[in-house]
Order: C-alpha cells, then sequence, then structure tokens
C-alpha cells in the first residue's frame, strides 16, 4: 500500500501519501499502522482510521488534559483510559499530581507509540507516578476501589474496542471512580459527520451528571471541522471557572501550549448552532 | 450416461509436467495458474472497460488467488470475517471492498466497518434498519431480484426485492437518513447469455431514474453482478460476444454512474485444474469402476453444490469402455462420473479435472476425515 486512504465514511475519504511505512500489524485487537507522511509527520492508523499525527496531535492533547485539568483546578489523582500513544500522559503528568493511572487495552499500541511515536510520550512512560494497567478501560472502572479527580477517555471511535467505552455502563462506573467534584472528559468524535454520537453519549452520559455537556477543538485530521469531548462533572461551577482564575494557575503551572490557553478553554465550551441542535430531543 | 468432455491423452510434456507435480506435492493437488487468472480478468476488463472489477472471494477464497487480484488492481467482493481475514493478510484496504451479503448480524457489520467496508448490501427494510447506527459511515446498495431461466444457479430466488419493493425501500431508507448509492442484482451463475442481464440493466436504468426523482440523495451505482460463465462444455467462450449486450446496455446509462460487477467463476474457473491418482479399481456389473483420491466430498464438491460438471482427462489413449469414476469416501453418492468412456487405467494413473477453481474447493466437506487436495501453484504454464 502506497498511499493510505481512511476507510470511515463511504462517499469521502481522506488519503495520505506513505512516505514510509514503519509498522504494520494486526494486534490481537485491531490493525495498526504507523507510517510517515511530508506534511504531518509520524501517522498512526487503528482499523483505517486515523487516530494521531504528529503535526496536529497536540491540539487533542492538549484539550483533553487541560481543559479539567484547569477546570479542577487541584486534581491529584487522574486516570487515562486508552492514550496508548502516550500524548495524553505527556500532557497531564505537566500538572502537580501525585498519581496517575493509565489503563490500555492493548500492549502492543504502547510499545509501537514507544518505539514509532516517541514524541508523543516523550518520555512520560518512565514518569514514577505513573501505573500502567494493561486491561479493557470498562472492567478497570468496573472493579477497581481508587477514585480520581480527574478521567480522560481517550478513546478509539464507538465500533471496535473503544465500543464499550461509550456505554451507559461505562459513564456509570468512571462516576464512581470519580471523588467529588470530579470531572469525565471523553473524545466523541466530530458531530459535522457524526451527529448520532454527539447525540447518544448526550442521552447516556447526561443520565450520570449533575452536569454535561460538550466542548470542541478543531484537529485537521480528524476532518469535519470541530470535534467534540464530552463533560460531565457534578461540580456545576467547574465549567464557568472565571477566566481570571484560570489564567492565574495557567500561569503559575509555566506550561508550554500551542493551542490551549485560557481564552480558547473558556470559549471551547460555545458550541456551534448544528452541534447544539443535534442535542435537542427529537420530537 | 454421463457426457461431458474426455480428453484421452496427452502430449509427452504435459503428461510429464502432471507427473512431475505429483511426484513433488504428492496426491492429490489442485494446481493454480496465475497466468490463466490474469488473461481473464484482462479479457474481461477489455470487454467492459468502464466496470469496476470485484473478484467474488467466495468463488476460491485461496491467498495466492486473493494475491493476483491485488497485484491485478482489482476490488473483492466480500461477504463473511473469514474473507476479511484472507485480504488482511495481504493488507488489502476495506476500501477495495463490497460487502455483498443481505442478511447480516450486527457483529458482521461492525467487523465489516473495522476492516474498512463501507459499502453494504441488503433487500429489506429490517435488514436497512440494522445499519441505522453506521447510517453516517455506509453507503447501501439495494438487491433487486430477477430471475434468469438460463442460469445454471438461480440467485434470485433466495435474495433480492422486486423493483417495486425498492422503491418504498429507498424512500424509507431516506427517511431514516441512510443513504441508498445504488442498486445490484444477480441474475444467477453460469448464464448462458446475457439477455436477463440485459434486460436487468434497463429496468434498474429505469427504477434509478424513478427514485432519483423523489430522493434528495440520488443513486449512482449500478452493481451488475456475476453471471460470466466457465467453459465446462470445453467449446470455448467467446467473452467479448457474451458481453457485448451488456456494453451496449450500460452504454445508455448516464455516463457520472458507478458501474461495479462481480465475477467469480468467470476468472477463477481455468485458472485451476485438479489431479487426482487412480488409488483401486474394480469390474461391477459391467462397468470398470475406477476409485480416486478425491471426489465429490472434496474438489469435486461443486458437482453437488454448484451443479457442475468438469471437463476431464486422462493421459492415456486406447479402446474406450464403459467406466465410472468414484472418489474416496465411503459414501455412494461420492461418484464423480457415471457412465463414461475411458481406456483402461491402472492403479497410479493420474485423472486431470478442468475448469475447477471456482466453488469447487470452496464448498469441500471434511467427511471421513480424508485430507484435503493441496493447492499448489503453477510458476511457469506448461504447454497443454
Amino acid at each position: 500500500m502506497k498511499h493510505f486512504k481512511e476507510t470511515l465514511y463511504d462517499s469521502v475519504c481522506q488519503e495520505y501519501r506513505i512516505d514510509k511505512l514503519y509498522f504494520e500489524s494486526k494486534t490481537e485487537h485491531q490493525h495498526l499502522m504507523i507510517f510517515h507522511n511530508a506534511q504531518l509527520g509520524r501517522v498512526m492508523t487503528l482499523d483505517g482510521i486515523v487516530q494521531t499525527t504528529e503535526a496536529d496531535e497536540f491540539i487533542y492533547h492538549e484539550m483533553l488534559t487541560h481543559v479539567p485539568m484547569l477546570a479542577h483546578g487541584a486534581a491529584k489523582r487522574v486516570l487515562i483510559i486508552g492514550g496508548g500513544d502516550g500524548g495524553m500522559l505527556r500532557e497531564a503528568i505537566k500538572h502537580p499530581i501525585e498519581h496517575i493511572t493509565q489503563v490500555e487495552i492493548d500492549e502492543a499500541v504502547v510499545e509501537m507509540a514507544i518505539k514509532y511515536l516517541p514524541n508523543h510520550s516523550a518520555g512520560a512512560y518512565n514518569d514514577k507516578r505513573l501505573n500502567l494497567v494493561i486491561d479493557d478501560g470498562i472492567e478497570f472502572v468496573k472493579n477497581t476501589d481508587e477514585k480520581f479527580d480527574v478521567i480522560i477517555s481517550d478513546s478509539t471511535d464507538p465500533i471496535g474496542p473503544g465500543e464499550v467505552l461509550f456505554t451507559d455502563n461505562f459513564y456509570a462506573q468512571a462516576k464512581r471512580c470519580l471523588n467529588p467534584g470530579g470531572i469525565l472528559v471523553t473524545q466523541n468524535g466530530v458531530p459535522f459527520f457524526q451527529k448520532d454520537e454527539v447525540k447518544t453519549t448526550f442521552q447516556r452520559m447526561g443520565q450520570q451528571f449533575a452536569d454535561m455537556g460538550f466542548y470542541c477543538a478543531p484537529i485537521p485530521t480528524y476532518y469535519g471541522g470541530f470535534m467534540t469531548f464530552a463533560w460531565g462533572t457534578d461540580n456545576n461551577d467547574a465549567r464557568d471557572k472565571p477566566l481570571a482564575e484560570i489564567s492565574q494557575q495557567f500561569e503559575q503551572l509555566n506550561i508550554k501550549t500551542r493551542y490551549y490557553n485560557p481564552a480558547i478553554h473558556q470559549a471551547s465550551f460555545a458550541l456551534p448552532q448544528y452541534i447544539l441542535d443535534a442535542l435537542k430531543p427529537t420530537s | 450416461m454421463d457426457l461431458r468432455p474426455v480428453t484421452l491423452g496427452a502430449d509427452e510434456a504435459t503428461k510429464q509436467y502432471y507427473q512431475d507435480l505429483v511426484a513433488q506435492h504428492g496426491s492429490p493437488l489442485l494446481v493454480y495458474d496465475p497466468f490463466v487468472l490474469k488473461q481473464q480478468y484482462k479479457a474481461l476488463h477489455a470487454t467492459l472497460p468502464n466496470v469496476a472489477l470485484y473478484y467474488a472471494v467466495k468463488a476460491h477464497p485461496d491467498s495466492h488467488i486473493v494475491n493476483t487480484i491485488d497485484e491485478l488492481g482489482g476490488g473483492f467482493d466480500i461477504a463473511s470475517a473469514g474473507e476479511m481475514d484472507v485480504l488482511l493478510q495481504h493488507q488489502i484496504s476495506g476500501r477495495r471492498t463490497i460487502h455483498t451479503h443481505p442478511v447480516k448480524k450486527d457483529k458482521e457489520i461492525r467487523d465489516a466497518l473495522r476492516f474498512g467496508a463501507t459499502t453494504f448490501v441488503v433487500d429489506n427494510l429490517d435488514e436497512i434498519k440494522k445499519l441505522l447506527p453506521y447510517r453516517s459511515r455506509v453507503g447501501v446498495l439495494l438487491r433487486i431480484s430477477f430471475r434468469s431461466k438460463s442460469a445454471a444457479v438461480d440467485l434470485s430466488k433466495k435474495f433480492g426485492c422486486t423493483p417495486e419493493e425498492a422503491i418504498t425501500l429507498a424512500l424509507d431508507a431516506a427517511k431514516l437518513d441512510i443513504h441508498i448509492k445504488g442498486l445490484s442484482f444477480h441474475v444467477g451463475s453460469q448464464c448462458l447469455n446475457s439477455d436477463k442481464h440485459v434486460e436487468a440493466i434497463a429496468a434498474c436504468h429505469e427504477l434509478i431514474t424513478t427514485i432519483n426523482t423523489q430522493v434528495e440523495s440520488p443513486l449512482s451505482v449500478l452493481d451488475i453482478g456475476g453471471g460470466f460463465p466457465a467453459d465446462y462444455a470445453n467449446t470455448g467462450i467467446d467473452i467479448e460476444q457474451f458481453c457485448a449486450p451488456i456494453k451496449a446496455a450500460l452504454a445508455k446509462l448516464p455516463n457520472d454512474w458507478h458501474l461495479i460487477a462481480e465475477p467469480g467463476r468467470y476468472l477463477i474457473a481455468p485458472a485451476v485444474i485438479s489431479i487426482t491418482t487412480v488409488t483401486g479399481k474394480s469390474m461391477r456389473n459391467g462397468f470398470r469402476w475406477y476409485y480416486l483420491d478425491d471426489g465429490v466430498y472434496g474438489s469435486y464438491s461443486g458437482q453437488i453444490f454448484d451443479h457442475a460438471t468438469y471437463p476431464l482427462q486422462v493421459l492415456k489413449d486406447g479402446d474406450c469402455h464403459a467406466s465410472i469414476v468414484a472418489g474416496p469416501t465411503c459414501d455412494s453418492i461420492d461418484v464423480i462420473a457415471e457412465n463414461i468412456q475411458l481406456p483402461e487405467l491402472e492403479i497410479g494413473d493420474l485423472l486431470i479435472g478442468h475448469q475447477m477453481g471456482a466453488y469447487t474447493a470452496a464448498t469441500k466437506t471434511r467427511f471421513n476425515s480424508i485430507p484435503e487436495a493441496k493447492l499448489v501453484v503453477n510458476d511457469s504454464t506448461p504447454t497443454t
């Protein structure tokens, strides 16, 4: 294969030239490829769908960590579900946390990412605060006694091993693992093309939290405009944290970011009308 | 009386070739010749240049055969997770496949999507509704039933909706926001002529035109299925002549429509031969019985399931006698040819089955736990 054609939609598809194929395998759980593309750097695909590229991963990873972390303001214990490429872990450990658990279903993804996408984890897998668990995310949240302040679900699409991470059961079990005032955020697809996904999550996750909604950011290689991130917490004030407070904390953290900043943080909760319309109950 | 073509004798080089294969690989064998498949593919492509060819993997899902189609740049018509696994071994993108089984479990749909197949075939509302959770990802073909009297295998009996139902289904799907992108039909397998294809193309043209006045997203795909024949009668098949009326019918369609065919038998039948060995003989009721090491539970299973009779060849010439050729199992149904004229064969003689690529090994059984014929690839085409 000299070109990668994404198989996400039948009538449209993005195509990447493969400039160098680093790795291709059918693992126990999924079909994994890592290759280089001139425009996007290293690209990782699973089951024919782009998961991450070196060129634009920063938008996704910064937004799915720093928004809940800064909104929470005092998170000490963090749980990442999925995120085998290590990008989420890399961003999360920039915060003054005490402990972080990452639960990844496919050990091969972690190994291959360390080897072929080293800039994603950037050494984060060596962090002493990390407990890396190879398990299905749903099994972990069902069985663990641990509690977390922020839970980040960095999953694949709802078809495949990520399926269970979009169920009522997962949202309920994840909530059970949250400390009071904790926040759950999840990858939730591109609603311009995947309207059903945002609707379904709104119904399912909405049953679990006093405040449930979405924030968004555009990630070029998840094409179709804004990607939504689901947001669930019983702390009604978290989403409306004053800009000054976020800014002050962000400055103290002294984290260098390329997409995230406090103004973007606040603005990302403003949703385009087509997404708001999708969330309205259908009569 | 078995009326199939039987070839008696072969030139020395051909005899030697068959004997060497058995000496090297044992017996029974299926011998696959990629050169023949390439010839068939190119001939069909040349006669229907605007039709994208999707090899019907079910005809013979062997990995070497899939590899040749991949090299030719062809597409793949798949119907199960097992068939997808074969393609995945060759790292063939799901983008080059269509999933054509009209009835699917939810898991099969999900597996197909993970594999990367996004084209699905349906023929009723229940099947359309199964695609609801995946509607943003899929393109759907409605399978229409047109019965063919001339086809050896009628594929419109089990699947396919009527043209009238198709209009209702297309409108129902549109209401569910599921995109029907076109129609497909199968007039049958091993058709004697292309009259039914021509009729079906015209009917689909009219149907799509009608539906397109009533839906927002127009239908633009026509999948004309298979039905291209194999030369079981040894009379020679002129594929250009067979396809000329199809080509003429397709020329009447709007030129921005996407045309698809799912050839299986025509492509692969002549590219595989069977070699079996006489393992025993007897004289019963005036017939010479020859017992072979492969039969209708193995490579010749197509004689039962596919209603095919394959041209046979023995490497000897001479006076012929009424003979019966039987397979290796204990079952009396395991007879390949009854009452055919053959010269006196001896234990260890070879019998060659021709046109044995399609629906042969694909439907073999494990009955009697008799070892299956090994498939070997012919790297250098022999003189025949």
